[in-house]
């Protein structure tokens, strides 16, 4: 009896010394690829030939994340100008001088599942991982 | 008993270099986030055009509002409060200094070379652009690793066409 307990403890323990690292490891890349992407969305859009971040720009970006591993549909983005403006909009590009404020989001969903078994609490499978930032755009309207 | 041991001893070396390994990766993101956040606050800084002098057509930067804007975007991209220190959502646990702040204005002459001996920074600007350095501290999850302070530095120029 008490070696079947030693077992059942020790397993659950192993268990989780072997594999908890690989998750919390794909969630810090599953964070930095989303800090990626929006450093790059960011850049794109802020810069002096666009102005905006529209739904094609988000669209490619999905499919870029998508072939990184994410699920397209749980990707969430938040585009905005800091002067509250909508910056999403192609047809009327943020001016030179408003900052342009990106944040994707994406769940954290099962990663810290594993937990459980050493007794944590698991991160909430609804949490989000988020990355963003804010850039001013360059756009001049006439050039 | 001997394996017990052998089990125990494993066991805390395999957490350590798990949480070695975990603080490293996090640190080297971190700093690519710092250096954006640097990058981005300088180039809005830059923008910063004095209208009075472009009137007279002199394109040059208006050095208070530069500040200003710095450090609303350098606070805007890591969520810090207004004097610095970190706000909820923020990847940092340690206030950020910003240990120099300079505007290369339009009285230069061009190209400039600016030097700072202190911070190891040396830029060569063909404009009036701004250059920042700030000091930040990694967030330690474990004490395995010694605290890690990073200096940053960015710089940017006034964009031509502005």
């Amino acid at each position: 009896m008490k070696q079947i307990l030693v077992f059942i403890l020790f397993s659950s323990i192993l268990c989780w010394m072997m594999f908890a690292p690989v998750y919390r490891h794909v969630a810090i890349l599953r964070q930095a690829l989303l800090q990626k992407e929006a450093d790059y969305l960011l850049e794109v859009g802020a810069s002096g030939r666009y102005g905006y971040i529209d739904a094609n720009m988000i669209d490619e970006s999905r499919r870029r994340l998508e072939s990184r591993g994410f699920d397209p549909a749980l990707l969430e983005y938040d585009v905005g100008a800091t002067d509250g403006t909508d910056a999403a909009n192609p047809e009327r590009p943020v001016p030179r001088g408003t900052g342009i404020r990106l944040v994707i989001s994406y769940p954290y969903g099962n990663l810290f599942v594993l937990d459980r078994l050493i007794g944590l609490e698991p991160v909430p499978g609804e949490a989000r991982m988020s990355a963003g930032g804010v850039k001013m755009s360059e756009y001049v309207p006439g050039m | 008993m001997g394996k017990f041991l052998l089990f125990v001893l494993l066991l805390v070396f395999h957490m350590r270099l798990m949480a070695l390994q975990l603080d490293e990766e996090r640190a080297m993101h971190l700093v690519f986030e710092l250096k954006h956040a640097v990058n981005r606050a300088v180039h809005a800084a830059a923008q910063q055009t004095d209208p009075h002098l472009l009137s007279m057509g002199i394109r040059a930067i208006d050095e208070a509002r530069a500040e200003a804007v710095f450090h609303e975007y350098l606070q805007a991209n890591l969520h810090l409060d207004g004097t610095g220190r970190p706000a909820p959502g923020s990847p940092l646990r340690e206030p950020v200094d910003v240990v120099a702040f300079d505007v290369i204005n339009a009285d230069r002459s061009f190209p400039c070379r600016y030097r700072n001996e202190e911070h190891q920074l040396d830029v060569t600007f063909y404009g009036p652009g701004v250059v920042a350095v700030i000091r930040a501290e990694y967030p330690r999850t474990y004490r395995f690793i010694g605290p890690v302070r990073w200096t940053v530095k960015g710089a940017a120029e006034l964009l031509a066409g502005g």
